[in-house]
């Protein structure tokens, strides 16, 4: 039998390029899921609720409906929110039987999870952008405490969480194929054991 | 099931020390501190590299700081740019993993050369796609390059992992 490792090393490549054509494909849908969710989160902490976060040519931009209507609009890169998408998809497709039951089901909540954590990268973005980029406005409506704690809830969400939450969803849903591919189990620990003690 | 009984468990153990290495690198290189004195200076270290390499193929590049630039195009190599992020995910997964302290050093040295000298072939390449396909700059730098440098950095892990962590099968 080949090496799940092996195996799962050498799909990567393959499922990494059908990973990018997915993201393509379902970019559009991502965007509006992905901001549409932050907007209810902004919202729901918010009063009067004047947030209102529209999608266009894949950035999303800031509006409020009680800014002037002259005054420049803040906008976010949402490829950069959401390209991590990628990397879940290549290494939940790695690994064997990706189009099981199973294995699907796992897909989606880890990309559901996923979602909600782009989300949040996307709120921390909004609320700094209040906290600390509008001036006077943001110095009147926003306390030191809140500033700081937007600043490092952007910082973590954004480079590290966009970085790591990918394989840490996957590894976290795959917990049982992961480990057993890198063979970190107590029962392994027992065969080896076993397998010296034979020698 | 008590907190030595899961320490007992090496899956356990694993995720456990991985979370907190992980936590606690990314807060440390967050410190300004930190970033003034080890973050800042490393990524100029990346661009000066860049620079040099881009020189051997030719290009009359100059670095200022973090910005590599010829008369052609420019580049400023930013935090997320220079392979730190990969890197302390890519050492927490090692150092968290059940390994001997030798497997663990070499590991640590190599993934990290591997991770920069990957880090270096993107900014270059980069450089050239916005030389001449500056169109796709953009979409190659978010997208194609960083989802690469993770997948390589999680590929290396589970490979370094697979050759030096675990003890070989007897056939």
């Amino acid at each position: 039998m080949k090496d799940a490792t092996q195996v799962f090393l050498r799909r990567l490549p393959l499922t990494l390029i059908a990973a990018v054509a997915i993201w393509l494909a379902l970019r559009p849908a991502i965007d509006t899921v992905v901001a549409g969710f932050a907007q209810t989160l902004i919202r729901s902490f918010e009063y009067p609720r004047v947030t209102r976060l529209v999608v266009e040519d894949h950035r999303v931009q800031m509006r409020r409906t009680d800014l002037r209507t002259d005054s420049k609009v803040p906008s976010v890169s949402m490829n950069e929110i959401t390209f991590n998408t990628i990397v879940l998809l290549a290494l939940y497709l790695a690994l064997p039987n990706p189009f099981s039951k199973r294995q699907l089901e796992r897909l989606f909540m880890g990309w559901c999870v996923l979602c909600l954590t782009q989300s949040i990268n996307l709120l921390f973005h909004v609320k700094a952008l209040y906290a600390m980029g509008l001036g006077e406005w943001s110095q009147h409506n926003y306390s030191d405490l809140a500033r700081n704690v937007f600043g490092f809830g952007r910082y973590f969400s954004d480079l590290p969480g966009r970085f790591s939450f990918p394989f840490l969803i996957w590894m976290g849903f795959n917990w049982d194929a992961v480990m057993k591919m890198l063979r970190v189990t107590g029962d392994e620990n027992k065969k080896r054991k076993s397998k010296k003690e034979n020698k | 099931m008590n907190v030595r009984e899961l320490w007992q468990k090496p899956e356990a153990r694993f995720l456990i020390l991985f979370l907190t290495i992980l936590g606690v690198s990314f807060t440390v290189v967050a410190l300004r501190q930190v970033n003034d004195a080890f973050v800042t200076p490393y990524t100029a270290v990346i661009a000066r590299m860049s620079g040099l390499v881009l020189r051997l193929f030719g290009e009359k590049a100059t670095v200022t700081g973090c910005v590599v630039s010829s008369p052609r195009f420019a580049v400023t190599i930013y935090n997320g740019c220079n392979g730190l992020i990969t890197s302390l995910i890519f050492v927490s997964g090692v150092l968290a993993f059940p390994a001997k302290i030798s497997a663990k050093l070499i590991g640590v040295i190599g993934g990290l050369l591997t991770i920069q000298l990957i880090n270096l072939v993107r900014i270059v390449s980069l450089f050239y796609i916005g030389i001449f396909l500056p169109q796709h700059f953009s979409d190659a730098h978010i997208f194609v390059w960083q989802s690469l440098v993770i997948i390589a950095g999680i590929s290396l892990w589970i490979l370094w992992a697979h050759k030096f962590a675990l003890p070989q099968e007897s056939s």
